[in-house]
């Protein structure tokens, strides 16, 4: 599962019926321990209810149908988790919680 | 399968792969000499692997071919604890030899 942040929304009028009603939003992945993004930018569909400038991770590939969102869609990067805190080396370097604060928000 | 070692741990309460009891870890990519290559993934542990170990992962398709992990939406799995590894005769990597 790769680490993202919620950029913003991706509309799409033509589309198959599958992805009717699904929310399609704008990832850019982010560096684990600065959370500063990558300029890396994917589509992914949601189906945990994400929110712009909420970091969380995807899962790309065949595994992204396995969700109850997703079964028999035409998805290949399926945002799975809003990520509430991250831990390196003992370190808390991302809190959801404190995320509007300095340099670790947006 | 590929070389990485364990970071530190990430932590969601708002999520959809309906996988229970599961321990999100922070890995780094690594050699086979243990050295870090700054690419962090975020896996589903499924051996109890700890702080600074190396591990095994397993990416893809091939993750939900576990009993905890069949029809989830899983793409990163730590499926081993690396206790060493062997190039061309030598020893390159020993868990005995990690601090």
């Amino acid at each position: 599962m790769v680490l993202a942040r919620v950029k913003g929304t991706v509309v799409c009028t033509h589309k198959p019926e599958a992805l009717e009603g699904l929310r399609l939003l704008l990832l850019e992945k982010v560096d684990a321990v600065s959370l500063k993004g990558k300029g890396e930018y994917v589509v992914g569909i949601d189906s945990v209810g994400a929110n712009a400038g909420e970091i969380v991770f995807y899962v790309s590939g065949s595994s992204a149908r396995m969700t109850e969102t997703t079964k028999g869609k035409p998805s290949d990067a399926t945002i799975i988790a809003i990520v509430d805190v991250i831990e390196k080396d003992g370190v808390l370097t991302y809190e959801k919680s404190r995320a509007g604060e300095g340099a670790q928000g947006a | 399968m590929n070389l990485a070692r364990v970071r530190g741990t990430v932590v969601a309460t708002k999520r959809s792969d309906n996988v229970e009891g599961a321990k999100w870890l922070l890995v780094e990519e690594c050699d086979q000499k243990g050295a870090g290559k700054g690419e962090y993934l975020v896996a589903l542990d499924m051996v109890g692997a700890d702080r600074g170990q190396v591990v095994l992962l397993t990416q893809g398709s091939s993750c939900r071919w576990t009993l905890r992990t069949d029809d989830r939406p899983m793409d990163t799995l730590v499926v081993a604890i690396v206790d060493a590894i062997d190039q061309a005769g030598s020893t390159v990597f020993a868990l005995r030899n990690e601090e």
